[in-house]
């Protein structure tokens, strides 16, 4: 076993043992079986996570979306269906054993998934910042000088995404967070909300809830920065790193910490997720503002104190570079425009879409469908451009994608466009359900036609050693926690509309 | 084994076993196991991990859960029964069990695809994937000139070629940017900075080797261009003369080629007026505009210092040869530009200045219908610009113009627009032209009787597949024969049937002086402020590549709040007949070539 063959894996697998135990001892709150026999699976988990995310789990954010991952898929494999099963409760995978199940989901994140996950990334993040200042000082002291140029321009680029810098990623966390809570708390204001968070000080004033909501954004928008400085690349991986962190906080924050805080007992039940089901679409929305912006600003900081050197510059400019992903993005969204509107028309929702410019037949409704899908295939090019490594990840961006924009778009932005309020309820998702699958069918069909696109002009590319080599080391390589996000925000963004319903 | 295969029985193993997840939480259990199997081979099959990255095969895979109960529970099953898909969250609610078979069915695929490819890799090694050898060159197509022709055909090639290494494209330019022409009076008359309307060939083309130098020969027998000495080739690229035993051109200046495409442009034609030549500014490449335009500013700066009145008025006097559309929009640029620095130079009254333009026919812009070119001619006139028509340039000394009529005009600047004549390398082939000296090509672009030859723009004489008529020397056509010329030699190296070539011209535009312009689009007429905005959109809009319209735009919104640049950059003192520059050398070469070619050719 490879974790076994260093003293430091050993270490690692002592700690995951140690915090998953402990992990095991607090799940024993939510659960019949025995303090002991909690400790010893959670040792057991940990341990197995320490083996199969030791070499994933590269930094806390990383660990936190591997963690949370594997505790997902241990909830789907154990609770959900085999527990049920044994104890003869029902088949596998069923929709009410799944829902009397939902407080094991919460715990299961909340125990196991988040601790061993930050803990096993933070652990290897020393390991790796030792690993990246030995290549620094063997590229410093190569023998020629052209050598020592090249390998410091290497360095730098490989590693200018990914540096830390403490102040960039609390000031840049928190303004996304800023960002991010004044969207959310527009919904907090129409639901009257706010109170209820003012309740954390004792206090039922608007105005204490609203000072603390912001405190809050911007405490985990710093956290955000914190934890996922070193795995932001692309803007549309960072938007997806906001998304996951934002659920992530659902549970830990609305769920758990909120009524802990207010002096009340802590509700896991599915029915308890349904009514804060608002507050999970706004805990999304936050989370894809602050990591939008969260990226845009790391973005352009990289574009000013480091792209803009010329020794680093890429052959073709930034503006070039956009107008192709925009042009990219525009003409793939035509194949996924075309696929979502086959759904609109079976469900009838063509008519609805010609309302946003005050008509109502199908055919207005295709046309303005189409327009919109191109802006969003636009967005997507410009945000996901050099994300997918392959087709599968591919595919897997643009179902993220499409799920985020059902959460923006369809329950959010669309309700605004026609001059009605948002509505963040299970009613709202449950109506939504068919448009989910258009919007995931939109993301999938785009990002594949996206994906052609940057594979021809790759293949020109590779023609030419240097500008293949420049071009490899932009693309999001193997290793970064990219299949965790996809597995916890597809899964999840899925099955909680159904399960909260 | 075959790599296809070995994935396929791991697939089909992982498959059938994993199938069981799905078997148990599908309605129908044989469908579930049969769906199993199959999207574990395809996985299997498409995937190809990489050593012991289990976590993300499980995570990947399961993720893919989603999708594919979304699309085989949600919308094949129903439609494949027979039903109209409803959607509803009830229905999709009762399909909960088939969502969570796909995605524990995805976890236990993805590790178990995992396990069983390391096991192969201890059992039969790794994959062997066929080492990416670099394929060989087959195909060479090399272009001459980086004009528009030139330069389109190749960007037209890059496209139709794609990625395919077996083809390499080499373009062999005697500068190393694409001269926008149509903006090229306003960077003589200081509105538009010069680079800013000259695109890099290096940056513009993706695959396309650029080679900076000028051809000296081509043998279409051996089928090489020769290059002057001057220019250097990757050693690589290039084809050894030596190695044929001919050491003449000497090593490293001989390409070889199996498709030639001509697009070498024009030349200045001074009709043999040798003094004419060697006291006139060309106005064909950006280092003669840019030499127009300090030369300008020089003269003011001379004559601003001179007592004589009549000295002072020869200096800026400026007399333009050619009423064609470089010589009226140079015209109008330059008259805007003296009248528009005049007050920096107190001593000179603008009374003083004056802008001649001479043209041997009784109208300017004889493209253009009447009408238009009248509304040019008069709007230039308000203006201060004087026109003499039906008037050649017989002579030309220093500080003197001598006209067909007699007259003698006293000036230190005559530039010449007033003929051109298709490059003169042209003239040293074997193949048959036009009585200007241009290459006549067929109808797909193909010079008759030589393989693999093509000839396109001003170099060549093109007819048009519907009318017959050979097609005018103009950038619209040039623009349109290159990407014609593209897609022949593609269909000529694929062995394909090649197509005529038929354009019809879209219109002309033709800017006269401040917010003034003429444009004929289509048989509708325009001109003036209406026209001038279309001349600018249009031409900004076909300025290649995005930072050079930001660049023109900027010194365009520039220009609306800030004088013209009136600062002096190089020495003028050079004349096309000077020897100063490398570019000036070469061109009197050209036109000694040139000469001589006419001289040859009007003998055989």
């Amino acid at each position: 076993m490879p974790v076994l063959n260093s003293r430091r894996g050993v270490v690692n697998l002592m700690v995951c043992a140690a915090v998953g135990a402990i992990g095991g001892a607090t799940y024993s709150h939510v659960t019949v079986a025995s303090v002991i026999t909690n400790i010893l699976i959670g040792a057991l988990y940990g341990s197995m996570f320490a083996v199969f995310a030791e070499r994933r789990a590269t930094t806390p954010g990383a660990g936190l979306l591997w963690g949370l991952s594997f505790a997902l898929a241990l909830w789907l494999i154990v609770p959900a269906n085999l527990t049920p099963m044994l104890s003869g409760a029902g088949q596998m995978g069923m929709l009410d054993a799944a829902q009397a199940q939902f407080p094991a989901l919460v715990a299961y994140l909340l125990c196991f998934g988040f601790p061993l996950g930050i803990c096993l990334g933070t652990l290897n993040s020393f390991i790796h910042h030792e690993q990246e200042a030995t290549r620094a000082t063997n590229g410093a002291q190569a023998d020629d000088t052209a050598t020592r140029i090249s390998n410091r321009v290497m360095r730098d680029a490989a590693q200018e995404y990914m540096r830390f810098q403490l102040v960039r990623a609390l000031v840049t966390g928190g303004v996304a967070g800023i960002v991010g809570g004044w969207a959310f708390g527009k919904w907090m204001a129409q639901v009257d909300f706010f109170p209820l968070i003012a309740g954390i000080v004792g206090s039922e004033s608007s105005g204490v809830g609203m000072t603390l909501h912001f405190i809050i954004a911007v405490i985990i928008g710093a956290t955000f920065g914190l934890l996922f400085q070193k795995d932001v690349r692309g803007l549309g991986s960072s938007l997806c790193w906001g998304v996951a962190y934002g659920m992530f906080w659902w549970f830990l924050g609305a769920l758990t910490l909120l009524p802990m805080l207010q002096g009340e007992s802590v509700d896991w039940s599915y029915t308890r997720g349904g009514q804060l089901f608002g507050s999970l679409v706004g805990h999304v929305i936050y989370g894809l503002l602050v990591g939008l912006i969260y990226g845009l600003v790391n973005r352009l900081w990289i574009a000013f104190f480091y792209e803009s050197d010329p020794l680093n510059r890429e052959p073709s400019g930034v503006g070039e570079r956009s107008l192709r992903a925009l042009a990219w993005g525009a003409a793939a969204s035509i194949t996924g425009g075309l696929l979502f509107s086959f759904v609109m028309y079976a469900t009838g929702a063509l008519p609805r879409v010609a309302a946003l410019i005050g008509g109502d037949s199908p055919a207005l409704g295709f046309v303005v469908h189409l327009v919109i899908s191109s802006l969003i295939g636009m967005s997507y090019g410009i945000l996901f451009r050099r994300e997918a490594m392959n087709a599968s990840a591919g595919v897997a961006w643009g179902l993220v994608y499409g799920l985020v924009w059902w959460f923006l778009g369809h329950l959010t932005l669309f309700p605004v466009l026609l001059g009605k309020p948002f509505v963040w309820t299970t009613e709202a998702a449950n109506l939504g359900l068919p448009s989910l699958i258009g919007h995931l069918a939109y993301g999938a069909a785009t990002a594949i036609v996206f994906m052609l696109f940057e594979r021809r002009h790759a293949a020109w590319l590779r023609l030419d050693p240097r500008l293949a080599a420049r071009e490899a080391r932009l693309q999001r390589p193997l290793g970064t926690p990219a299949p965790a996000l996809w597995f916890f925000i597809l899964v999840l963004g899925v099955l909680l509309p159904m399960l909260l319903g | 084994m075959n790599i296809m295969l070995r994935r396929a029985v791991i697939g089909v193993i992982a498959g059938s076993i994993c199938a069981f997840i799905l078997a148990h939480t599908f309605n129908y259990a044989t469908l579930g196991f049969c769906l199993g199997v199959i999207v574990g081979i395809a996985y299997a099959v498409a995937s190809g991990t990489k050593s012991r990255t289990y976590a993300d095969g499980m995570m990947t895979a399961a993720s893919f859960g989603v999708p594919l109960w979304v699309l085989i529970n949600v919308v094949m099953l129903p439609l494949f029964a027979g039903e109209t898909p409803l959607w509803t969250a009830e229905v999709m609610r009762a399909q909960f069990s088939a969502l969570v078979g796909w995605t524990l069915y995805g976890l236990a695929l993805g590790t178990l695809v995992q396990v069983l490819n390391d096991v192969a890799r201890r059992a039969f090694g790794e994959e062997r994937v066929l080492a990416a050898t670099p394929r060989e060159v087959k195909t060479r197509v090399v272009i001459l000139g980086g004009g528009f022709a030139g330069v389109t055909c190749a960007e037209n090639l890059e496209d139709t070629f794609g990625a395919d290494a077996s083809i390499e494209i080499i373009l062999v330019s005697d500068t190393n940017a694409l001269l926008f022409t149509p903006m090229l009076a306003e960077v003589a008359a200081s509105s538009l900075e010069g680079t800013h309307i000259s695109t890099p060939l290096r940056t513009t083309l993706k695959r396309t080797k650029v080679v900076r130098g000028s051809v000296e020969s081509v043998d279409l027998n051996t089928r090489r261009v020769y290059l002057e000495s001057d220019a250097r080739l990757p050693s690589r690229m290039s084809d050894v003369g030596a190695a044929n035993g001919d050491k003449s051109s000497g090593e490293g200046h001989t390409l070889k080629f199996d498709h030639l495409v001509l697009a070498l442009g024009s030349v200045s034609n001074y009709l043999g007026l040798e003094n004419v030549a060697a006291n006139s500014f060309d106005f064909k490449s950006l280092g003669d505009a840019l030499r127009i335009r300090n030369h300008v500013i020089d003269v003011f700066e001379r004559a601003d210092a001179e007592e004589d009145v009549k000295t002072r008025r020869a200096l800026v006097t400026f007399v333009i040869a050619g009423g064609g559309y470089a010589g009226a929009e140079l015209a109008g640029g330059l008259n805007d530009f003296a009248r528009g620095m005049s007050p920096y130079y107190p001593n000179i009254s603008p009374d003083e200045i004056n802008v001649t333009l001479v043209h041997s026919r009784d109208r300017i812009l004889p493209e253009m219908s009447e009408g238009l070119a009248d509304y040019a001619l008069r709007h230039m006139e308000r203006r201060g610009v004087e026109f003499k028509l039906k008037t050649r340039i017989a002579d030309a000394r220093p500080g003197a113009v001598v006209l067909s009529s007699g007259e003698e005009i006293e000036t230190e600047t005559l530039v010449w627009t007033a003929g051109t004549a298709p490059h003169p390398l042209m003239q040293t082939l074997p193949v048959e032209r036009d009585k200007r000296g241009a290459v006549i090509v067929d109808t797909t672009l193909a010079v008759p009787n030589h393989k693999g030859l093509w000839a396109i723009g001003d170099c060549a004489q093109v007819p048009d597949a519907k009318t017959g008529k050979p097609c005018p020397p103009t950038a619209q056509f040039a623009l349109r024969e290159a990407k014609r010329l593209a897609k022949n030699i593609y269909a000529s190296v694929h062995g394909k049937p090649l197509k005529p070539f038929h354009f019809d011209s879209l219109g002309q535009l033709c800017v006269v002086g401040h917010h003034t312009a003429c444009a004929e689009v289509k048989g509708l007429k325009f001109s003036g402020f209406f026209a001038w905005l279309m001349w600018r959109g249009i031409y900004l809009s076909k300025l290649p590549g995005l930072e050079r319209k930001v660049r023109v735009l900027v010194d365009w919104v520039i220009e609306v709040f800030f004088p013209r640049d009136i600062v002096q950059t190089i020495d003028t003192e050079v004349r096309a007949g000077d020897t100063g520059t490398r570019d000036d050398t070469s061109r009197v070469d050209e036109r000694d070539r040139m000469s001589e070619a006419k001289g040859a050719y009007a003998g055989s």
